[in-house]
């Protein structure tokens, strides 16, 4: 099959009289594909509005006989789905907003200011990147665990509060940024911090955004760090939260399916009404390798 | 770069007091934590424990005789040799697609994208039930009149079928990442070994590919030191299950870590195995595509 794409890809679009099929063939193919991305999704939330008889009768079937939303209901109450959907939001929101801020006025501190052991530091941070997070997972829970903030919220959001790819790629971002407006302001008696906020950052709106989603997202999905650190039931991100539903004595498939949609649903949301700053960020990314 | 510096003595404290929490914060958790996890795997560690006794390389040499561990780590090793090029032929297939049909549309970019976005607790929720004996693949492939294994319960189709889930989740995100270098490629390249009397697979070959090795060397290393740390799909759909079949060496450092007691130092020298391990596939596949490099 991969053999039939890859020929269909290399079709010349040129020669005139067989462009129209070519074309449409590569829609067929792409929308092919596009059914495939999208299947597994329409087959969880049809799932998610069964009654759990109706599910466990007909788990295939496509359309949910009757309409239920008890499985919502269960996840909320039996499934604390509320509390951990709760967490997650917190936690996602306060990295986001912690990693910006200081990701930020350290890439400003590099791009713009000259100090002693900058150019150490920074290879530091380039460093660090390269680090697979299989070795650094032992060593930050048991830091973690000498502060004294194992199993709390502080534990699972410390570590995140910095980023060093956000600091390379701000920076990156502020070294475009012409100085002549800094100076302007610098000469009316704008202080360091004041060009920062009210001069770099509103500039570099496109790229705090980017990374912003890009730490949102990441902080949203993830799924070992807090796993590691948490035991307490009531601290649990929404990722651990419906991983546990199925170790729990109640096992509605259904309900399971209905915290998967919740899960999910405010990423869905972002990437669509955001693409351009995802998708275009990611592409981005890509080419500085 | 100079020019846009700021003047000033005060400039130099400013600057520490400006870079320094960022700098304290990656500088304790990755410089000092790798030192720290070092450490660990030349002692017989447990946090709770009043004397951690040295005992030199000796977790090193527990873990490569751990039938359990090497296990791990050869079906790691499976699971990257599958994965990684299904991923990326998927993904490059999928961007000469879109880029031959007009750059693809916003809305179908968009849910090729989709899936990498969603969580992977939620995709590996999904797949269990996808995968089932009388699961939705098995009957999407019964339509063409093969019988699929029920793959997770299988010890032969179990990693394979990680590989299908780990494809479908991630083929949408570097599709974008190849579909940004294909369009940075000039188009009067194409032009030219057109008019050298090129044919399409020619085209492919001496003009894409290597004006793409970039991105390819970009993506290999991504997906390579990705997949290595492969966990949650694992830890959700089989927990290293059927007969081990599917135990890989994260979920090994995360039992002996985290829910053994006193195994942490030898935890700690399975991760700078892992690391190793990656390293030397990255050390390859530089070597290896610089060796390819031809125009530029």
């Amino acid at each position: 099959m991969t053999d039939g794409l890859s020929q269909a890809a290399l079709k010349s679009p040129w020669p005139g009289s067989r462009r129209g099929v070519t074309a449409a063939l590569l829609s067929l193919v792409i929308a092919a594909g596009a059914v495939t991305m999208i299947a597994p999704y329409v087959w969880l939330v049809v799932n998610s509005l069964k009654t759990v008889e109706d599910f466990s009768r007909h788990p295939y079937s496509l359309w949910p006989n009757p309409l239920d939303l008890a499985a919502y209901a269960r996840a909320f109450t039996l499934g604390r789905v509320g509390i951990y959907l709760g967490n997650s939001l917190f936690y996602a929101l306060v990295a986001t907003t912690v990693q910006l801020f200081l990701d930020s006025i350290a890439a400003f501190a590099f791009a713009r200011m000259e100090f002693r052991g900058r150019t150490t530091a920074f290879t530091m941070l380039l460093t660090t990147m390269m680090l697979p997070g299989a070795v650094t997972l032992i060593p930050t829970y048991l830091i973690i665990v000498h502060l004294g903030i194992a199993d709390t919220r502080l534990g699972v959001l410390l570590p995140g509060f910095a980023g060093a790819f956000g600091i390379f790629m701000l920076r990156q971002f502020f070294l475009n940024i012409p100085a002549d407006l800094e100076d302007a302001a610098r000469i009316d008696g704008c202080s360091t911090f004041g060009i920062y906020s009210r001069i770099i950052l509103p500039l570099a709106r496109p790229a705090l955004i980017t990374l912003g989603l890009f730490i949102f997202i990441g902080a949203w999905s993830d799924f070992l760090w807090p796993l590691v650190v948490l035991t307490d039931w009531d601290l649990y991100p929404i990722t651990v939260g419906i991983a546990s539903f199925r170790s729990d004595a109640w096992i509605f498939w259904n309900s399971v399916f209905a915290g998967s949609v919740i899960a999910s649903f405010p990423l869905i949301c972002l990437t669509i009404l955001a693409q351009k700053h995802i998708i275009g960020g990611i592409a981005l990314s890509g080419m500085k390798g | 770069m100079k020019s846009a510096s700021l003047p000033g003595r005060s400039s130099n404290r400013v600057a520490y007091l400006f870079a320094g929490p960022a700098i304290l914060l990656i500088g304790t958790f990755s410089i000092i934590g790798i030192a720290y996890s070092f450490w660990i795997s030349l002692h017989d560690y447990d946090v709770l424990a009043a004397r951690n006794p040295f005992v030199g390389l000796e977790n090193y040499r527990a873990a490569l005789s751990d039938e359990l561990f090497r296990l791990s780590l050869i079906n790691t090793s499976y699971y990257v040799l599958l994965a990684v090029p299904s991923i990326m032929c998927g993904a490059l297939v999928l961007a000469l697609l879109a880029d031959k049909a007009g750059r693809g549309s916003p809305l179908v970019k968009v849910i090729y994208f989709i899936p990498s976005i969603t969580p992977g607790v939620v995709v590996s929720l999904l797949w269990v039930w996808l995968l089932r004996d009388d699961g939705a693949l098995n009957q999407v492939l019964g339509l063409v009149g093969i019988a699929g294994p029920n793959w997770l319960q299988d010890p032969r189709a179990a990693m394979p079928a990680i590989v299908i889930v780990a494809t479908w989740q991630a083929v949408g995100y570097y599709m974008v990442i190849f579909m940004a270098g294909l369009s940075d490629i000039p188009k009067m390249y194409y032009e030219a070994a057109t008019i050298d009397g090129a044919g399409p697979f020619g085209r492919f070959r001496h003009v894409t590919v290597p004006l793409l090795r970039n991105t390819f060397v970009f993506i290999t290393a991504m997906l390579i030191i990705g997949s290595y740390q492969v966990f949650t799909q694992v830890y959700i759909m089989t927990n290293g299950g059927p007969q081990n079949a599917t135990e890989v060496v994260q979920a090994q450092i995360f039992r002996n870590a985290f829910q053994y007691v006193g195994k942490t130092g030898y935890a700690a020298a399975m991760a700078w195995v892992l690391f190793a391990v990656i390293a030397v596939f990255i050390a390859v596949q530089m070597r290896f595509m610089r060796s390819r490099r031809l125009y530029d």
